[in-house]
């Protein structure tokens, strides 16, 4: 009926087939083993809730009231021995290799029973996801297998990313605000490395890890043109914990302060500079830019799949009330009202899922998952024995060259429009299944009345612990902003953001 | 002091907005760890000295006398810093003014006149629960000329705290219950720790159990439901004053937040989302306080339909605290999820107000069932 260049010429027009259905795009080209691995993955967090998560999450909540700088070392040492910290760190860096668009789902497995549990996993891997995405193959390879040895020896070797400052959150995030923003965490070049001065706030899991990708800037007064990315261990001479945050909810996962004073960073730490991407084809405020975008498109899917997981959680809490209770003379779960209620609740979660499932796709389309969903990718990583990897992949992986031929096919040859689908997907994702997360415990809430505001019951620490998720990775403002500028913006060139 | 002249109200107000500055917000965070943390015990005599426990007590039981409005005015303010201050005055007002209903003024100024500190005077009752909605209900049975309990009460508030509890309790085995005065003392009786809530942390709340118990009759046998209503469609007015208070709250704290914190180089009241937000919370506020005053006015002078408009007042303020204060954090961002600041406790304490007299879906089709069917 239409000739090619028709169709093509009518999917590009707004909403473009591109950004609207990453899902039926990605699925042909995905690997089959992804669903098996994606169901075993579910397996596993299933038996990791009853064995750990469920048996702990009331002790631990009420640890943290009691004494709110209680770290949960206990926890992440168990969730290390069960090899959780490797699992979605490729297996071309040591690690086990799993799919990473199952880490959404895994994150919602254990939010369902404890956000505070769920984010001590899945956190490490907003660190991870921020060493990737420097696409320094020397470092990436270096930290990840910390991460391994720590595995081995029952020391859990934790990565953060550290980028939130006292006087910026939004600001940092956006390179089009940073020049603006009160922006203080400072490194200065040194012969043989860096030297950072500053702090950082509220990054969750500060206390308990090792590594800190932590982002700071060569020039204060124009931040979005001198933004570098560093490893910082903990340990290291003029770097230190300042206070643990005391939060509403979320208490398990520690929320910390990182102070820099004279902190030398030397060279073989520096994740990314100026310099390095100097010769890359976008600017340095646009590379940084995509840099956070590869990050957060990522991960804002993970914050979904906790979001996804509260409301699971928070139905669970009303549906066992509903089923348990009689009310007016007949059990809850037989009122007609209370059966829409939960059918209502029940949308709410399959929706939030949908949402970071879609925005999966469109990683593993365009974004940082993009390579290793390749089909011969995956299966010779998964083919390939462990030791064979390990003996071999270092080597190339040290090399220059390695870091210039991922930054190339990574950062240069993802273009605009593929990097505004991931990102525009991530925050949509975002804002979407956090605000659903939270309409669930409100519900449970209510449908729960008395009992709904006993810890023992469980919703009540749903409803601490999902309001955090529409504040961290974005505000869900900053993400509405960001869904107008990749999805809207384009169309319109007299619309401008973040320039009102 | 008779019910409300403007003139009244507006020094009570005033000496309860003075008292929550002073005596609540400088300490509100240390209040707020209990039970982790110490009770505010002075902070409770306080008030209890400047007799605001005593407001709707008649004045024969050595109260004010005053009426819905008196009491909201102070709760409003005392909530917009520290609402379990708020929670305690409501359970004891509103385990008052049960026995007000049912006729056992006698048996209440036993207990206030006689009070010699805030303790002896305040009466534990699970507030959260409408027993006919969910039955949780102690038993009796009479024994010759007095009443035994047995059984269990969940979430008696203030069970830890008072000298004595407004228990519901069944005597027959159909839907009615009735109530019973217990002396948290007696020997048969089994406190549990204070449960670990969602808000309120100051208000505390315990289940109790009962062990062959005295209990002395409120009114009549079987007709707790009757007094609790007569209760519950007055007090309405007074939990709606309770949101009204933490909107107000979390309205003052954001806006000043947003004129000190700058984002992009600018205060960011100044970017027009946040100014979207803010108003939202505004005209949140100003619809609240008007449906407010309307209720509060027709309770104390019983104008025409008075249940029915404090009712959906209670009903419609308390769904405004809980989109509100969720946006209270939301405008701070990070730093109004920590506990060094006001916005987390008023949005537990906005929901958990919510859950006071009952389940809030159930309170919807009440008001149906019972005013518009």
């Amino acid at each position: 009926m239409l000739s090619r260049s028709e169709i093509k010429s009518f999917i590009e027009r707004t909403p473009s087939f591109k950004n609207t259905m990453p899902s039926l795009q990605a699925i042909p080209k995905s690997p089959r083993w992804m669903i098996r691995e994606t169901q075993e993955v579910i397996a596993i967090a299933r038996k990791f809730n009853e064995e750990v998560v469920k048996p702990y999450v009331l002790t631990l909540d009420r640890k943290m009231h009691e004494d709110p700088d209680y770290l949960p070392w206990d926890f992440v040492k168990k969730a290390n021995e069960w090899g959780l910290y490797t699992m979605w760190i490729p297996k071309l860096f040591g690690g086990r290799g799993y799919n990473m668009a199952s880490m959404s789902v895994f994150v919602e497995e254990i939010g369902s029973v404890c956000l505070s549990m769920a984010n001590l996993i899945g956190v490490h891997y907003l660190g991870v996801a921020t060493l990737v995405a420097s696409w320094n193959t020397r470092l990436i390879d270096r930290i990840c297998r910390d991460v391994v040895k720590g595995e081995k020896t029952g020391e859990p070797c934790l990565i953060t990313l550290a980028i939130t400052e006292p006087g910026a959150g939004t600001d940092v995030e956006e390179m089009d605000l940073a020049d603006k923003g009160n922006i203080t965490c400072k490194a200065e070049k040194v012969p043989g490395g860096y030297k950072l001065n500053g702090t950082k706030i509220f990054i969750s899991n500060g206390h308990v890890s090792v590594w800190h990708m932590t982002i700071a800037y060569e020039n204060l007064d124009k931040p979005s043109d001198a933004t570098i990315m560093v490893a910082v261990k903990t340990g290291m001479d003029g770097f230190s914990f300042g206070r643990m945050e005391h939060k509403m909810g979320q208490k398990g996962c520690p929320a910390s302060e990182l102070i820099f004073k004279d902190c030398f960073v030397p060279d073989d730490l520096v994740a990314v500079d100026t310099r390095q991407i100097d010769k890359l084809n976008r600017s340095k405020k646009d590379t940084m830019q995509q840099i956070i975008d590869y990050v957060v498109a990522a991960t804002r899917a993970g914050v979904a799949g906790f979001a996804t997981g509260a409301a699971r959680g928070a139905f669970d809490a009303a549906i066992q009330f509903a089923a348990g209770t009689k009310v007016n003379g007949k059990l809850l779960i037989n009122h007609e009202w209370a059966q829409c209620m939960l059918a209502e609740m029940y949308k709410n979660v399959s929706l939030a899922r949908i949402s970071y499932v879609e925005t999966n796709y469109a990683n593993n389309l365009f974004g940082m998952y993009k390579l290793l969903q390749l089909k011969p990718v995956y299966y010779f990583l998964k083919i390939v024995p462990h030791f064979l990897l390990d003996k071999i992949a270092p080597g190339f992986l040290n090399k220059p060259f390695m870091t210039w031929v991922f930054r190339k096919l990574q950062l240069d040859f993802q273009t605009d429009e593929d990097f505004h689908c991931t990102s525009g997907w991530g925050s949509l994702a975002k804002f979407s299944a956090t605000d659903l997360g939270i309409k669930n415990c409100h519900m449970a809430l209510e449908m729960m009345g008395q009992a709904g505001l006993r810890h023992d019951r469980y919703a009540e620490k749903f409803f601490r612990d999902a309001k955090l998720l529409q504040i961290y990775e974005g505000t869900n403002q900053l993400n509405r902003l960001n869904v107008f500028k990749c999805f809207m913006a384009n169309d319109y060139p007299q619309a401008v953001v973040f320039e009102e | 002091m008779s019910k409300g002249s403007h003139r009244e109200l507006k020094l009570l107000g005033n000496a309860a907005a003075d008292f929550s500055r002073k005596e609540l917000a400088p300490s509100r965070e240390e209040n707020d760890k209990y039970p982790y943390g110490a009770f505010f015990d002075t902070v409770i005599n306080k008030a209890y000295t400047i007799d605001f426990f005593h407001i709707i007590l008649p004045e024969d039981a050595g109260g004010m006398g005053q009426g819905m409005a008196a009491l909201s005015v102070v709760l409003e303010h005392i909530c917009q810093e520290d609402s379990s201050l708020g929670g305690i005055i409501f359970t004891c007002s509103a385990a008052h003014e049960i026995m007000k209903a049912a006729g056992s003024m006698d048996v209440l100024s036993q207990i206030t006149d006689v009070a010699e500190n805030v303790n002896d005077f305040l009466i534990a009752f699970p507030v959260f629960n409408n027993p006919s909605e969910i039955p949780h209900l102690a038993c009796a049975r009479k024994d010759g000329d007095r009443y035994i309990l047995t059984g269990s009460i969940e979430y008696m508030v203030l069970g830890n705290i008072a000298a004595k509890a407004l228990v519901p309790a069944k005597i027959s085995d159909d839907n009615t219950f009735s109530f019973f005065l217990v002396d948290l003392k007696d020997k048969g009786i089994s406190i549990s720790d204070p449960i670990l809530s969602l808000g309120l942390h100051a208000c505390p709340a315990t289940d109790i159990s009962f062990q062959d118990v005295n209990g002395i009759l409120i009114g009549e046998e079987n007709k707790g439901k009757d007094y609790f209503n007569a209760m519950a469609e007055k007090f309405h007015v007074a939990a709606a004053a309770m949101s009204q208070g933490i909107m107000k709250g979390a309205f003052k704290e954001a806006l000043a937040y947003t004129k000190g914190r700058f984002q992009g180089g600018r205060q960011i009241v100044n970017w027009s989302e946040m100014k979207m937000i803010l108003a939202n919370m505004a005209v949140k506020i100003k619809v609240s306080e008007m449906i407010l005053a309307s209720a509060t006015v027709a309770v104390d002078e019983n104008g025409n339909g008075w249940r029915e408009c404090a009712k959906a007042a209670a009903i419609h303020i308390q769904e405004l605290a809980c989109d509100l204060t969720t946006d209270g954090i939301q405008v701070l961002g990070g730093v109004g999820y920590m506990k060094d600041f006001g916005q987390e406790k008023r949005f537990r304490d906005a929901k958990h107000i919510q859950a006071i007299l009952g389940l809030a879906p159930l309170k919807k089709i009440d008001y149906l069932e019972n005013f518009i069917m």
